[in-house]
């Protein structure tokens, strides 16, 4: 059966698939190309035509050499996973596990191409979303460790060749039988095709107008405002280490996450009531206790410090502890303003030891995951965050005062979410914070916060954090892009991804007529699918624990420093002052 | 004739390049008639791409050995290949030893009998 092409993919001119590299003006730039042939034998020429919404473009306008890498047919996930990755995605070449060289006409190229064809641009042709590059061939490399593979096609990496033997075999059977032009008939009348009208459907489905274009590129080639990465794997701890944790309240969380990470360590216990610090030193099995934390810093035994005191004595202890040459793990915040920030840091950074910030945010293998999707391109260009915390609670003690605490419901768990969004989103650039009414009256600090932030990378995030209300049945962070939204879970090791393309069941589902019982049959949960990480532990708890010892032992620094808790900190006092002037804050940029 | 020197060009507007020799006839025609019909080959063609990649237009009737059918805009298009294209040259130019033709896709056809096929590479006509 013949039927219309309706766009430039139905047509299949693109061909042999490989991977343009260049270098660009922040470095390396690669790109997936299968739109690339020679136009000349004498002189030698090749034509390629970037997307001028790709960083590639510009890195090839700037040096104007590059280097075609044409792929052999074995490197077929390299590159699917290369042409997934969302095009704004920094540092693609690394990301994708790819190795890249340079030659001696200092054009990056990749190592384990079959092909490699090293190009300096004469002019070029701009043609809509593309530009023409006309460039005369300047070397040619062949890697003979490819002897005897075919380049790899375009085809292989989206079509069906790529398709595993037994559903080419299906698929085969279809086409012969007949069974598949009679699908499509069926197909196109339940749901007609759009008219054959080429430019009018490529149009919708990729085009982009000159202002369109220009619109787009405001927000940067590159999305270089991730600076913050997640551990790519929880930390081994390898060995012994004696570490006090000070603190009784959440000490106690303290003193289960350490024996997790390291059933060997040495643990002891320090408070200012004997009772309850006794208590918990038996339940711990801790090996001693003490009632002052000058007596536990000097105690050689003790290697390290982990404070889980209130926020505003936070620098007291971590100079004590940094002083007598104890490296030390503060809970976040790392304290309540920024003066004494930067005292913990100086003072650690004097002594020569370790100042860790607890953020468990860090080390939440659903946010480790989400961070991969996202640098995957799973869920393409990154646009919202949006993030629903707390639920009920009354805080007591010093936690109700707000002089103590540095705030309320911001500063204690917003801090957290703001090094979720650093993570997943990047650094924000300004800040925009309300309130609704205080229902609890017994503290001081706000109860509930809503926060808008905005990024000049495109991207926006909306917080509602709350201890007035109760949140439900929900996922606390929801990131959505133009592909797909993620779904995290509070302690859960899993994520949940729903992909904007139509999965199987809800696709056939959709052909169902009538409609009710197609409203009937359809559920959101056929759309979703569930990734489950493989960690103990869901918190990040765990990992913060692992990390902080591991870090000690390997003699390194952590993976949530002094400085990044400082950055969070700083972030949260600009909320404060968004909140108090009722306008946006700008963030400092980092 | 039989080309390997095309590529696409951009997805908006829908467009193609293919670089043709000046000295052959498929050039002059085109330059004639700003219009043409380009075949993707499958795998399974390579007698179609000897066959009109050997001989010159002047000498011999290629069309009339080949299974041409009209599409709605009278482009001719091959039966079996991977997929037919009806362009119109927008914009010409020679480069090195070859005239590049840049032409708008107004029209193409697919089969569905050759979906699961590939492309023919110049090096499948090596082997």
């Amino acid at each position: 059966m013949r039927f219309p092409g309706r766009t430039i993919w139905d047509t299949r001119v693109q061909s042999v698939c490989g991977i343009l590299s260049a270098n660009g003006a922040a470095g390396i730039e690669i790109f997936v190309s299968a739109s690339f042939a020679q136009v000349s034998l004498s002189p030698p020429l090749v034509i390629v035509n970037p997307n001028r919404m790709h960083s590639i473009e510009p890195a090839i306008a700037l040096t104007g050499r590059f280097a075609i890498n044409v792929m052999p047919v074995s490197s077929r996930r390299t590159v699917a996973r290369l042409m997934k990755m969302r095009r704004r995605e920094p540092n693609k070449s690394q990301v994708a596990g790819l190795s890249i060289e340079e030659d001696e006409h200092l054009i990056p190229f990749v190592e384990g191409a079959l092909r490699v064809v090293f190009c300096e641009v004469e002019r070029n042709i701009p043609s809509g979303d593309r530009r023409l590059y006309i460039a005369r061939v300047l070397a040619s490399r062949v890697n003979s460790t490819f002897a005897g593979q075919r380049p790899l096609l375009f085809s292989d990496v989206l079509g069906t060749q790529s398709a595993s033997y037994s559903r080419k075999l299906i698929r085969r059977i279809l086409i012969v039988s007949g069974a598949f032009d009679l699908a499509k008939k069926l197909r196109n009348r339940l749901r007609p095709a759009p008219p054959p009208d080429i430019a009018r459907t490529t149009y919708e489905q990729a085009g982009a107008t000159e202002e369109e274009i220009a619109r787009i590129n405001q927000y940067g080639i590159v999305d270089h405002s991730r600076k913050l990465k997640p551990p790519a794997a929880p930390a081994i701890v390898k060995k012994r280490i004696g570490v006090c944790v000070v603190g009784t309240g959440w000490g106690g969380v303290h003193c289960r996450y350490l024996r997790m990470a390291s059933p060997a360590a040495r643990i002891f216990v320090c408070g200012r009531n004997p009772e309850r610090t006794a208590r918990l030193a038996r339940s711990v099995g801790a090996e001693a206790m003490f009632t002052d934390l000058r007596t536990a810093v000097e105690d050689e035994r003790v290697q390290a410090l982990t404070l889980a005191l209130p926020h505003d004595i936070h620098r007291q202890a971590a100079e004590t502890g940094a002083a007598a040459g104890k490296h030390v793990l503060v809970e976040k915040p790392i304290a309540t303003n920024l003066i004494d920030a930067d005292a913990m840091i100086d003072t650690a950074r004097t002594a020569g030891t370790i100042l860790m910030v607890a953020e468990d945010m860090h080390f939440r293998p659903s946010v480790r995951e989400a961070v991969a999707c996202v640098s995957r391109g799973d869920v393409g260009e990154p646009l919202y965050l949006l993030v629903h915390a707390g639920g009920l609670r009354r805080p007591q003690g010093w936690a109700a005062d707000k002089d103590r605490m540095g705030g309320g419901v911001l500063i204690d768990i917003g801090v957290h979410y703001i090094r979720g969004l650093r993570l997943l989103m990047g650094e924000p650039d300004r800040v925009l914070a309300s309130r609704a009414m205080q229902v609890n009256t017994k503290m001081l600090g706000e109860d509930s916060v809503h926060l808008l932030f905005a990024s000049r990378s495109g991207w926006e995030a909306t917080m509602l954090l709350t201890w007035s209300s109760p949140r439900g049945n929900l996922p606390d962070i929801v990131l959505a892009g133009d592909q797909g939204a993620l779904h995290l879970w509070p302690g859960k090791r899993y994520l949940d991804y729903y992909p904007a393309a139509p999965r199987f069941l809800p696709n056939m589902i959709s052909y169902v007529r009538p409609y009710w019982l197609q409203e009937k049959l359809i559920r959101p949960q056929m759309q979703r699918i569930r990734i489950t990480q493989p960690d103990k532990d869901g918190t990040g708890y765990l990992g913060e624990m692992q990390e902080f010892l591991t870090a000690i032992s390997e003699d390194r620094p952590p993976a949530s420093r002094g400085e990044d808790g400082r950055r969070d900190l700083e972030i949260v006092l600009r909320c404060y002052e968004s909140l108090d002037r009722g306008t946006w804050s700008d963030i400092p940029t980092l | 004739m039989t080309v390997s020197f095309f590529s696409e060009v951009a997805h908006h507007p829908t467009a193609l390049w293919v670089a043709i020799s000046p000295h052959t006839l498929s050039h002059s025609m085109i330059e004639k008639a700003g219009r043409f019909s380009l075949a993707v080959l499958t795998q399974k063609q390579a007698h179609l791409a000897e066959l009109c990649g050997t001989t010159s237009g002047r000498e011999t009737d290629k069309c009339a050995r080949l299974d041409l059918h009209a599409s709605p805009s009278g482009f001719l298009f091959l039966a079996g290949a991977l997929a037919s294209t009806g362009c119109v040259v927008r914009h010409s130019e020679p480069i090195g030893d070859h005239t590049i033709f840049v032409a708008d896709i107004i029209e193409a056809e697919l089969d569905s009998a050759t979906l699961d096929q590939r492309q023919l590479l110049l090096s499948d006509l090596q082997d």
